[in-house]
């Protein structure tokens, strides 16, 4: 596709930002970047305009990450250049991109936990007190505090920032970036982590920052936000530049295609229960002082259930006092007929697992192998007598892998190198040599593309259609549409409602998860 | 009990009453009781002079811990530049240059330790195991083993003079603690201390130098060695190649039982200051109650675990 093709298809984002003018903010010619073993980006190209929402598309190791690496200066690029409104620029380190208006909001926080919050916004760019040396951290409050309100985040700039929650933190990132007065603002999956009443809030701001003329590049697994905010669509694979596009001329469908370069159904169509099995987990009217009051739940053996609610509503408390990471203060949990008591280990012993939301802090040891990972809950069970024996811990490990068809060179790979949806096949995997029967899944997709979606639900059907029951979580509300057979919504730290199969939707979830507003 | 946290105006974590005041606390009820003369204003005096000597490294060990640093050096370092501090001034005469002395060795010990730790990337713990171990061996070649003797008297105002009537070990440790944390709340390199600790992918992508940062804390911890040493030789009017050894424990041991954590830069330079009271009132009632200098070392290692259980009732910050 040629630079000339490509700078005809923008006419609506130029039109939006009413400038008429045909050199773009920033462009990207021929980037490369190659790591030993591996071209992370191959010549790619790319260019974005004043005002314009950039969606860039692209399954985990796509190219996504390292092209905003190269963008912010934090790699750079072996081979291509940048021109910046036409002028050829230099890009090499994070100073270079703060001097041209680059801010990017990562995924992974970049917010230091014992600084406040205004000395977060303001890192590195402290205003300068009376003496050398010296911040003026009155100023550095009051400006944060500025900007804190320009996005509607009521909240104290003097809070330490390890007491925020993750949606919390979100804004802070977001509250970081706004206030280098960006001219190109790299959002990295804005939304993973958002509840549906802030992602709201966040497309109110994206939309306003559009209308000042910023250019937003904007990173997503989100197909719905992806045709809501987008003025073009640019789609990454194996680190080439596949595709670039008008969300009015192309589909859902077409970009799964680009995405992955071959169709994926996106429905996840499995097979519902038909007649569950008996009940294998009962919550009794558990409260715990973890903020959940008398949860009262049950799974039963070949179904998937569903646990969702706004995030904060209490469903990963949920799963920790099931798991026995919580305490428990008054109520009852029986799994297989027995009664849940004491820590996750010996919820083990009971055929539980627990899946965290966070799969890369709770889930892998991730500079460990792939094997290790998904021997080290089984340990017990694989080697009763303690001796370790490594055929076994081989075989196991290589079975596994298979049956999971995750996708690794070998077993000995460290887990840190494969792709989101591997490291969580990797993470469900480690449960399947303890022989557990009862999964709570917490967050299964979060950060994980499109293709590996439907590998994901695939393999928890199969865990279901083998006997074995899922307790599955997820902000996600099509994913419990699609995937469970029944689900409760939790609100407040209470359960306030079960939705059946054939009452089991989007707007059914959110009626019941919203706060009475 | 007024909120100690909030009256150090830093972003501490301590909501409650910290560990270490209530350590505090009952240590000089206990010792007030059963140790004859603990509550002598003489001896009160005394524990505060002798406590300065501490806190001078125990600053500077804050400031590392947070970077989720350690440094065990610095007892030996401080030892060496005593030694140092003593030859110089029996041989020139001249105090102040045998200060200069003291302090370049400790800086340059200092720098070493950020050098291997921020550039060469090795662990905290091994690097300055080693520059301990090279810092010791140092301090007995040149001393050759014996005590350094012949400090002519002007030094011993350094540690027994007054200024204004305040003992003038009081008055250091007083500008040190200032100086801290002003250095620590006031300034750019105090707020990318915690930084440090605690994101430092966050502080390299802000443009911040964090290799720099990470060797001038380091720097700093030296510079601070020298300066104890300065007490210390003035102290004992002589510079002993083994004075110091082993004082790494005490002070990692006030931050520690003042309630800074050893990760994700959780810091708190006040409580570092009523840590080192407790260690040193802990050290005082012991030899007052004439207490073998061997079995306080266990009573401090009780000290720190008690101040952290205290610290961990109420559960993470």
């Amino acid at each position: 596709m040629s630079l000339a093709h490509e700078f005809m298809g923008s006419a609506g984002a130029r039109l939006k930002s009413g400038s008429g003018n045909c050199v773009p903010l920033l462009e990207l010619r021929s980037i490369s970047k190659s790591f030993p073993g591996v071209q992370a980006l191959d010549d790619v190209s790319f260019a974005i305009w004043p005002g314009e929402v950039h969606m860039l598309l692209g399954e985990n190791g796509a190219g996504k990450s390292s092209l905003i690496k190269v963008l912010c200066g934090a790699y750079t690029a072996n081979a291509g250049e940048f021109y910046f409104k036409g002028e050829r620029v230099e890009m090499h380190d994070p100073a270079d991109a703060r001097a041209l208006g680059i801010a990017v909001i990562f995924q992974e926080f970049s917010l230091v936990p014992y600084l406040d919050i205004a000395q977060n916004i303001f890192l590195g760019r402290e205003f300068p007190g009376v003496l050398p040396g010296t911040i003026d951290r009155q100023r550095i409050r009051d400006e944060a505090k500025r900007v804190l309100d320009q996005i509607g985040f009521d909240i104290d700039p003097r809070t330490p920032v390890h007491k925020l929650g993750i949606a919390q933190q979100q804004m802070v990132e977001i509250a970081k970036a706004l206030s280098q007065d960006a001219r190109i603002l790299v959002m990295d999956e804005p939304t993973a982590a958002l509840s549906d009443r802030e992602i709201e809030r966040l497309f109110v701001m994206v939309r306003k920052l559009q209308a000042d003329g910023v250019a937003i590049i904007y990173i997503s697994h989100r197909m719905a936000e992806v045709f809501e905010l987008g003025d073009r669509i640019t789609v990454l694979r194996d680190g080439r530049k596949v595709g670039s596009v008008l969300p009015s001329e192309t589909t859902p469908d077409e970009l799964v295609r680009l995405m992955v370069g071959r169709s994926v159904d996106t429905s996840y169509g499995r097979h519902f229960c038909e007649k569950p099995g008996e009940i294998v987990l009962d919550v009794q009217n558990v409260t715990a002082a973890n903020g959940i009051s008398d949860i009262n739940l049950t799974v039963r053996s070949g179904e998937i259930v569903g646990l969702c609610g706004l995030v904060g509503s209490g469903r990963t408390e949920v799963a920790r006092a099931i798991f026995g990471a919580d305490r428990i203060a008054s109520g009852q949990i029986h799994v297989f007929g027995e009664l849940r008591k004491g820590a996750p280990d010996v919820a083990v012993r009971q055929g539980l697992a627990l899946i965290p939301e966070s799969r890369k802090t709770q889930g892998l040891a991730l500079l460990r192998s792939v094997g290790d990972n998904l021997l080290v809950a089984g340990l017990n069970k694989l080697f009763p007598d303690g001796i370790f024996r490594k055929t076994v811990a081989r075989r196991t490990a290589d079975e596994t892998v298979q049956r999971l068809r995750i996708a690794t060179p070998s077993t000995r790979q460290i887990v840190n190198f494969l792709s989101g949806g591997n490291q969580q096949k990797v993470v469900i995997g480690k449960w399947l040599t303890t022989g557990a029967r009862l999964f709570i899944i917490d967050e299964p997709t979060r950060g994980i593309d499109v293709g590996a979606k439907a590998e994901i639900f695939n393999l928890i059907d199969g865990l279901v259609q083998e006997g074995a029951a899922v307790l599955m979580i997820s902000s996600e509300q099509s994913e419990i549409v699609h995937v469970c057979d029944r689900a409760y919504v939790m609100r407040e730290g209470r359960i306030v409602g079960e939705l059946a199969r054939e009452e089991l939707t989007e707007e059914n979830i959110l009626r019941l998860g919203m706060h009475h507003a | 009990m007024p909120d100690l946290a909030t009256a150090s105006t830093a972003n501490s974590p301590i909501a409650t009453i910290p560990g270490v005041a209530v350590v505090l606390v009952l240590l000089s009820a206990l010792f007030a009781t059963v140790a004859p003369g603990f509550l002598s204003a003489a001896n009160l005096s005394n524990v505060l002079m002798q406590s300065t000597i501490l806190l001078m490294i125990a600053l500077p060990m804050t400031l590392i811990i947070m970077t989720e640093g350690l440094d065990l050096s610095v007892g030996a370092v401080l030892t060496l530049a005593s030694v140092v501090l003593a030859l110089t001034v029996v041989a020139t005469g001249s105090f102040i240059l045998g200060l200069a002395t003291a302090l370049a060795v400790g800086l340059a010990f200092g720098v070493l330790n950020g050098i291997l730790v921020a550039w060469m990337a090795i662990p905290p713990f091994v690097a300055t195991l080693g520059t301990l171990g090279v810092a010791q061996g140092l301090a007995l070649i040149v001393s050759d083993g014996q005590s350094v003797v012949g400090v002519p008297p002007s030094i011993l105002f350094i540690y027994s003079g007054k200024v204004s009537g305040v003992p003038m070990p009081i008055v250091l440790g007083g500008a040190a603690y200032l100086f801290f944390h002003v250095l620590l709340y006031h300034t750019r390199f105090g707020t990318y201390v915690p930084a440090l600790g605690g994101n430092r992918e966050a502080l390299k992508l802000a443009g911040v130098p964090d290799r720099g940062m990470l060797i001038a804390v380091y720097g700093l911890g030296g510079i601070m060695a020298g300066v104890a040493a300065m007490l210390l030789t003035a102290r004992m009017n002589a510079g002993h190649p083994t004075a110091a050894l082993g004082m790494e424990f005490d002070a990692i041991a006030a931050v520690a039982v003042g309630g800074t954590s050893f990760e994700r830069g959780n810091g708190w330079l006040f409580g570092t200051l009523l840590g080192v009271f407790a260690v040193g009132i802990l050290r005082n009632g012991l030899n007052l109650m004439a207490v073998p200098s061997s079995a306080q070392v266990a009573c401090i290692g009780v000290l720190v675990i008690l101040a952290l259980y205290i610290d961990s009732l109420r559960g993470p910050s």
